[in-house]
């Protein structure tokens, strides 16, 4: 069931307008190109590693997915209200589906990612097969983040605003224009804690390891030993929370959305 | 009266109130501004106090007036909204949907509206490959299966999300209002299909201002108004029951 919906959304998405897909893959790059020629030319980050812009690119890659999963995701319930108040289903598909066509866009957006590398030289190693876990940490997060908005959207009418808003503070209080090395380190623990950091600089500790410390700072480094459990605890927590308030919430989005 | 053994469906002094829009729809800015206010609710009681029950196997109609709560007490029996009183206790499975098409997208084919809108109506994507040729041929819908649906008539929209909706599997079949706007030669063939699924022992909770369809085809009827019960029994004295109050409401001062 969740397939065909989420399938069907990304064919309505995108039917219609081969531009509109391409716009979903090139939104992405036109942002990486604009933060690359300004951070990276005019304000020199570019000197201080060679993987400056392709690590820059992951950075937005990842973001973007987080961004665009999320505002779906929050406006998932209440714009189908037609729909839910005419059918009884676990409300939860819709909400998950949505999260789950940005996913695929993700994957495409990992395919550019890949013609980098390759233009890079880079040379896949074995421990980039961590990389799916990663990726599978990030969403379970996402998912989490995306059904507590999703259920207080339903309450909260100007929660959209209010989180768009909060993207982009989390966008430049996150470590992905800058190197998480620019921080001193009681800085760097609080943004160890957001799980999207801790899989962005660990996506990168793989991809770029012969690069200078910056990339190699990860949660492990920031905490010491076992420190990835902090977030990881964090997103796991997150999706937990996320679904017990939306199952909660549940009965009344029909009458309310 | 009453064709099946067991009972189908229990309701027990359900009530339903709604908070008006304004009521509970808050902001982060009211809850900065004021934090300890609370908004005064305007309410509005759509169902008091219903208690009835559907027999296994019963066609059983509701009427009423518009705004008396006929959709609020399906949407209570199917689980989209929650009751705020009483109980309701089903013993079967219910079709999820009480209005057909849910789902249909006016920019995709009738071929992927079967898909999607099957599959919120609870089919395998098994089931509905097994079963697409007898959902399109029993629409009579053959030569426009690869056809956005935004091309269809609403008379065929009906025939398509009809065709849908008789094949999902249940015990309980809800309709709200459903068969309007299909041509007389569909309503029959859906009359037809309605009464063979009561041959097979199902039940069928059946909202219309159809009137002479509720006389023909009602087992018993139920007439709402204002959100409570006014009559129950044979469709014929509940529909007297109905001409009489609304020949008094077009007479009296209202
Ligand atoms: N989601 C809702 N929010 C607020 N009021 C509602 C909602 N749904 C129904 N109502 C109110 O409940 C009453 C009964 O509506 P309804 O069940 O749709 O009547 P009917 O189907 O008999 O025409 C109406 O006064 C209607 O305005
Ligand atoms: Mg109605």
């Amino acid at each position: 069931m969740l397939a065909v919906i989420a399938t069907a959304e990304f064919k309505l998405k995108y039917t219609g307008s081969v531009l509109g897909y391409a716009w979903s893959v090139l939104k992405p790059l036109a942002l990486f190109t604009l933060l690359y020629l300004v951070f990276g030319r005019v304000f020199n980050l570019n000197e201080l590693s060679p993987y400056y812009a392709v690590s820059l690119l992951v950075g937005i890659v990842l973001y973007s997915f987080f961004a665009d999963a999320t505002m779906l995701g929050l406006i998932s319930i209440v714009t189908r209200d037609s729909l839910i108040r005419k059918i009884a289903f676990p409300r939860i598909i819709i909400t998950t589906s949505v999260t789950l066509t940005a996913g695929m866009t993700l994957l495409i957006n990992i395919t550019v990612v890949g013609a980098f590398l390759a233009y890079k030289q880079i040379t896949p190693q074995l421990d980039w097969l961590l990389i799916p876990l990663l990726l599978v940490e990030l969403y379970a997060f996402t998912l989490g983040v995306s059904l507590i908005l999703a259920a207080l959207f339903v309450r909260l009418r100007d929660l959209q605003q209010v989180w768009e808003l909060a993207l982009q503070l989390f966008f430049y209080a996150s470590p992905i224009l800058y190197p998480i090395g620019f921080l001193p380190p009681w800085a760097q623990k609080l943004a160890f804690l957001n799980p999207f950091t801790q899989v962005m600089q660990d996506i990168r500790a793989l991809l770029f390891y012969p690069d200078v410390a910056s990339n190699r700072i990860t949660a492990a480094g920031a905490f010491g030993g076992l420190g990835r459990v902090v977030p990881i605890a964090i997103a796991i927590g997150t999706l937990v929370v996320g679904y017990v308030y939306f199952r909660r919430q549940e009965p009344w989005f029909a009458e309310r959305a | 009266m009453t064709v099946g053994r067991g009972v189908a469906v229990e309701v027990a002094g359900v009530g339903k109130t709604f908070l008006l829009p304004h009521g509970h729809r808050t902001t982060f800015k009211e809850y900065f501004l004021h934090p300890f206010h609370r908004t005064a609710y305007e309410r509005q009681q759509a169902l008091s106090d219903i208690t009835f029950d559907i027999a296994e196997g019963e066609f059983f109609g509701i009427v009423g007036p518009n705004g008396s709560g006929k959709s609020t007490l399906l949407k209570v029996l199917a689980g989209i909204y929650r009751q705020d009183a009483g109980t309701v206790r089903v013993n079967g499975v219910l079709s999820p949907f009480i209005e057909l098409g849910v789902g249909f997208n006016m920019e995709l084919t009738a071929r992927d509206n079967i898909l999607i809108n099957g599959t919120l109506l609870g089919l395998t994507r098994r089931q509905i490959n097994d079963r697409f040729d007898e959902i399109v041929a029993f629409g009579e819908l053959e030569r426009f299966v690869d056809q956005k649906l935004k091309n269809f008539s609403s008379g065929m929209q009906v025939r398509l999300a009809y065709s849908v909706a008789i094949q999902v599997d249940f015990d309980i079949l809800l309709l709200d209002e459903v068969l309007a706007v299909g041509d007389q030669e569909f309503q029959k063939r859906c009359f037809e299909t309605l009464a063979e699924i009561r041959r097979a022992g199902k039940t069928i909770v059946f909202v219309s201002h159809d009137l002479g369809a509720i006389k023909e085809h009602c087992d018993r009827a139920m007439l709402l108004l204002n959100g409570s019960i006014q009559a129950m029994g044979d469709p014929e004295d509940v529909l007297a029951h109905y001409d009489a109050l609304m020949h008094r409401d077009a007479v009296g001062p209202i």
